[in-house]
């Protein structure tokens, strides 16, 4: 299939008076890893929110493999194989790794007392809960072990485990390594390289860590102030460049 | 050698005893509590009249489970509202006007007594809908809402019945809702208690086996996570004050059928012990997670107090004081627990 995957089309979004992203467009590619950097109120996170259906655009338009979609609610983007993985609003303390997997698209009962009651299977969900975890790097304990004892990694790999389990298109990873040790973040970095070698999934990496950014992305997405102010690839720049266009210390013409 | 064996697994022995008591501590220190309450109130009955057991009878027992029965139904409600996180002022109100206007519809437009309970239940949820969808669509704290609704439906149940008590309803209405069904010897269980049991196992399994009870958990934890996993937030939320109100609908029924007449001052407070009950029995008031066992024992333990205050003659002012401080006694017990169990 030929064109991106996603194409991000002149997007903008205000609140009130702030203009929080100006027409901002970039496609995201098959097997891609895409870096999402810019300064604290750049627009990353309207813009995450936006692809994700979290918020809608007040212009602009996305298209998903060459058709236009509209996202008006979170679920719209899930149907359309799009998983987010936020920073803070993950997992539900409360519910066990595998209630937090299928959260919002549990697997019921049979027949028609099952479908009526919602009555949950919830044996079936630790056990795919199992398989879809394991292919990850990083340990889990039992699907049935409550989300608050985890450390900071596991919980990133219940939610990252979440997201493939259900994200057959692209991932948006809101800074996936930035509450990790170094020994955690290495592994969720080796897994967001596994996902793309070897499912060819398309990613979102959003992130302030440079060196993780620089090791991961094939091409490297600059916000500053709501614009769009570059795009990089990988080969042709260093750590020192995307800094200076984050901060403002270089400028790009704006990319069409 | 052996010896040395031996006192190592007597310690392991000793420290997992005490493991285990812990444990059955944080778990069920609220049935412990209820246990020992019991237990309490049974030494010291035969002390007031004649040395004659007036507690611990089967009697006796059933009319606490009576007594507990209305408020039981009111905190399942109040069970999955808190769970959601929210809060529901209005239960007491919802009581109220469930009662006057289904008193007066058997009176006045003659739908008979499965009609009067039936129009009772459909009240309340469409009460609780309201709540339901003030919270949602004008996004109003649940707290601001239901104490509006507070004034409201009480203010309704006043101008329907123009202040006074509905009299000379259907009588098998009574005969039917408050019928004590034999239970061999001369003990009979009244339907009221029999309602409540059913309805806390439904409410159970509803919140540990269900989607529904899921996403009341999950809403209660992070209504934001909830809603970018693809939740509809919104609809459950509506859903789960409907409930409320229906349950409401139910104590409203039951308390008309008991009473034998539909008052609009009745239901009063309610509200108040149904969450005691809620929180005392473990639910977490910042939401998340809840227990429907813990609110039924939690709603037995308040009608055991009251049940004994009764039996040694405590004057009715005290009444209100005692059962206050007991509920703040079992929160900071709650509390206590839940550190040791971190």
């Amino acid at each position: 299939m030929a064109g991106p995957l996603l194409y991000i089309d002149r997007i903008s979004k205000s609140f009130g008076a702030v203009r929080a992203l100006r027409e901002v467009s970039f496609a995201v590619h098959r097997a891609e890893i895409v870096a999402l950097v810019g300064d604290n109120g750049a627009g990353k996170s309207t813009l995450v929110k936006i692809i994700s259906g979290a918020l809608t655009p007040d212009s602009g338009k996305l298209w998903l493999e060459g058709r236009e979609v509209h996202f008006r609610r979170p679920a719209d983007a899930i149907r359309e194989g799009i998983e987010t993985v936020y920073q803070h609003l993950a997992l539900i303390e409360e519910l066990d790794v595998a209630d937090n997997v299928y959260l919002g698209r549990e697997v019921t009962r049979g027949g028609l007392l099952g479908k009526v009651t919602g009555w949950l299977d919830r044996p079936l969900m630790r056990t795919l809960t199992q398989q879809a975890i394991s292919q990850l790097h990083i340990k889990i304990p039992a699907p049935n072990r409550s989300v608050r004892r985890l450390s900071g990694g596991q919980r990133q790999a219940v939610a990252i485990g979440r997201a493939i389990t259900w994200g057959h298109k692209l991932l948006i990873l809101d800074e996936p390594t930035a509450a990790l040790g170094v020994e955690e973040s290495e592994q969720v970095l080796l897994t967001i390289e596994k996902l793309r070698d070897e499912q060819g999934l398309s990613m979102i990496v959003v992130s302030h860590n440079m060196q993780d950014v620089y090791r991961i992305a094939d091409r490297v997405v600059v916000l500053r102030q709501g614009r769009h102010v570059a795009t990089l690839v990988k080969e042709e720049t260093t750590p020192q460049e995307i800094v200076a266009y984050i901060t403002g210390a270089k400028s790009q013409a704006q990319p069409a | 050698m052996a010896e040395i064996a031996r006192a190592q697994l007597d310690q392991l022995d000793q420290s997992t005893l005490r493991q285990a008591i812990s444990q059955l501590l944080v778990r069920y220190g609220i049935v412990i509590v209820l246990i020992v309450l019991v237990l309490a109130v049974s030494l010291l009955s035969p002390l007031v009249r004649d040395g004659q057991q007036l507690f611990l009878t089967p009697r006796n027992l059933i009319q606490v489970a009576l007594q507990a029965s209305i408020n039981m139904i009111l905190a399942v409600g109040m069970t999955f509202v808190i769970t959601s996180g929210g809060i529901d002022l209005s239960v007491g109100s919802i009581v109220a006007l469930c009662g006057v206007l289904s008193a007066m519809a058997m009176r006045d437009l003659a739908i008979g007594a499965w009609g009067g309970f039936a129009l009772a239940l459909v009240i309340g949820a469409l009460c609780g809908f309201i709540n339901g969808l003030l919270i949602t669509q004008l996004r109003l704290p649940p707290f601001i809402v239901t104490l509006g609704t507070l004034g409201i439906f009480r203010g309704a149940a006043l101008i329907v019945s123009d202040g006074r008590s509905v009299y000379g309803f259907d009588r098998r209405f009574q005969e039917i809702f408050s019928a004590r069904l034999p239970l061999g010897g001369d003990l009979e269980l009244p339907v009221a208690v029999l309602i409540a049991v059913v309805i806390g196992i439904l409410a159970w399994l509803i919140l540990t086996q269900t989607r529904f009870g899921k996403y009341t958990i999950a809403i209660g934890g992070s209504e934001e996570t909830a809603r970018l996993a693809g939740v509809p937030v919104q609809r459950y939320k509506l859903g789960i004050y409907t409930l409320c109100g229906l349950l409401a609908g139910v104590a409203g029924a039951l308390l008309l059928a008991r009473l034998r007449s539909g008052d609009p001052t009745f239901g009063a407070g309610f509200e108040l012990n149904a969450i005691a009950a809620t929180v005392m029995g473990g639910t977490s008031l910042s939401g998340g997670s809840g227990t429907i066992l813990g609110t039924l024992v939690g709603s037995l333990i308040i009608s055991v107090v009251q049940n004994a205050m009764n039996l040694f003659n405590v004057q009715s002012y005290w009444q209100q004081l005692i059962v206050g401080a007991v509920i703040l006694f079992a929160v900071v017990l709650d509390q206590w627990r839940r550190r040791q169990s971190r």
